[in-house]
């Protein structure tokens, strides 16, 4: 496998293997995952390079028991899920704790109509959902970011960077597509909808 | 968890039973949904799951809803179309309801299968490794010529010796307490006061050492001969 022509910077003798390799040693000693823009400046090379780069060193992953997973909008070095046991086995994790049904469809609310008040989850949900909305802003996994300009002022919330990791999202263009009624019109593709931005002061999402 | 329904007509899941009773492939007609409210209430008279019972008391809502529908006699003539259109608002607009509440189920459940991959796959953790050493770019070395430096400084004691009472507990119990009141944290000479003895900066030492080794308390040393600095282990 080698990098398609015309990704290589022009005139720069660059040592692509070793590059690759490069990459590789920073997925490694980072925590968390490495941003397209981090490598860019650590490997002093084009993103087009990167992307190709990462594209290989994925493919040499394969039969192997590491993995590269783009999530929250960076690359990430994790283990494979089949040899989950043994990982676990290694570290004395127990089996993680999964979120329960109505926090997982309150999430699924939340991520494809954000940004949405606590009364809208509600509505769609028909029950009151104040708990599991807190439970979820405890977990990071939704946040504040910020007020509908209409009666009271509610909170708006929105879902987090550590709700892409946990679910191993790319972004939110990443998730599952729903069958019939396609609530992504309200998403307006991340961005805050005019009748419903968050008000000054406020993060933007 | 779902709420499992045990009647003659139906045994299942309630929410499959709306989704059915939606879809029209159960005539509700049939269903004694009083008798499943009635055998899940009694259910709760020992133990409320609140988040349970309001999802199983909106859906028994839903399909008496729709089962209120399909009992009332439908007009053959259509006489005044004015005063129905209201009712075949509202179920229109109960259908809309469920079928997107349907439409968030079935994303949650492929949400779930996402869930359920993650917790497959292990990274190294981001930042605060429970596991990382703690004495982060400090060696033994470096740490014993912070010790010599501050026992140089110390006051020697000459005269009469009288018996000291230095507890490396206590000496813990404030390091600690420093520490908790500089969330930046202290450069090592700092734990050992300017008049010290030699006794007390060896406890206090051993404390510092103590609270490493139990994770209470990191070291770290930006660079080689730089100062080392000590801080609060995160919890």
């Amino acid at each position: 496998m080698t990098i398609p022509n015309g990704l290589v910077p022009h005139g720069d003798d660059l040592n692509l293997d070793e590059l690759k390799r490069a990459a590789e040693s920073i997925l490694l000693v980072s925590g968390g995952p490495v941003t397209v823009d981090q490598l860019v400046e650590a490997l002093g090379v084009a993103p087009q390079t990167v992307h190709a780069l990462l594209w290989e060193l994925q493919q040499d992953y394969a039969g192997r028991g590491i993995q590269i997973q783009v999530v929250a909008g960076g690359f990430h070095l994790c283990t494979r899920p089949e040899l989950a046991s043994y990982v676990q086995r290694f570290l004395r994790l127990d089996h993680r704790e999964p979120l329960s049904q109505a926090a997982l469809e309150t999430l699924a609310i939340v991520a494809y109509r954000q940004p949405i008040t606590r009364a809208e989850i509600e509505a769609v949900r028909g029950v009151r959902s104040d708990h599991i909305i807190e439970r979820l802003l405890e977990r990071h996994l939704i946040r504040d970011v910020g007020r509908k300009q209409a009666l009271g002022r509610p909170i708006l919330y929105a879902t987090t960077e550590g709700f892409l990791r946990y679910f191993g999202l790319k972004d939110l263009g990443d998730l599952p597509v729903l069958e019939g009624t396609d609530p992504r019109g309200a998403l307006g593709g991340m961005t805050p909808t005019p009748h419903a931005s968050p008000a000054e002061g406020s993060e933007a999402v | 968890m779902p709420y499992i329904v045990k009647i003659p007509q139906f045994e299942g899941p309630l929410d499959e039973l709306l989704t059915l009773a939606q879809q029209g492939s159960v005539d509700l007609r049939e269903i004694p949904l009083a008798r499943i409210a009635e055998a899940y209430l009694a259910g709760t008279e020992h133990h409320v799951d609140l988040e349970e019972a309001t999802e199983v008391l909106w859906m028994l809502a839903a399909m008496i809803e729709m089962k209120s529908r399909l009992l009332v006699p439908k007009p053959d003539i259509p006489a005044e179309p004015l005063p129905l259109e209201e009712p075949s608002d509202l179920e229109a607009r109960l259908e809309e309801k469920l079928q997107e509440y349907r439409a968030f189920k079935e994303v949650a459940s492929a949400l779930r299968a996402l869930e359920d991959y993650q917790h497959r796959i292990f990274a190294r953790p981001p930042g605060d490794d429970p596991n990382a050493v703690f004495l982060e770019g400090v060696t033994l070395d470096d740490l014993f010529r912070a010790f010599q430096q501050v026992l140089e400084r110390a006051r020697e004691e000459v005269g009469e010796i009288t018996a000291e009472e230095v507890k490396v507990a206590e000496r813990m119990e404030a390091i600690l307490t420093l520490l908790a009141q500089h969330p930046q944290g202290v450069v090592f000479a700092d734990l050992f006061a300017a008049a010290a003895t030699k006794l007390q900066v060896i406890v206090t030492f051993l404390a510092l050492l103590e609270l490493i080794k139990n994770r209470r308390v990191r070291a770290q040393q930006p660079q080689t001969f730089a100062p080392i600095r000590v801080a609060l282990a995160a919890p």
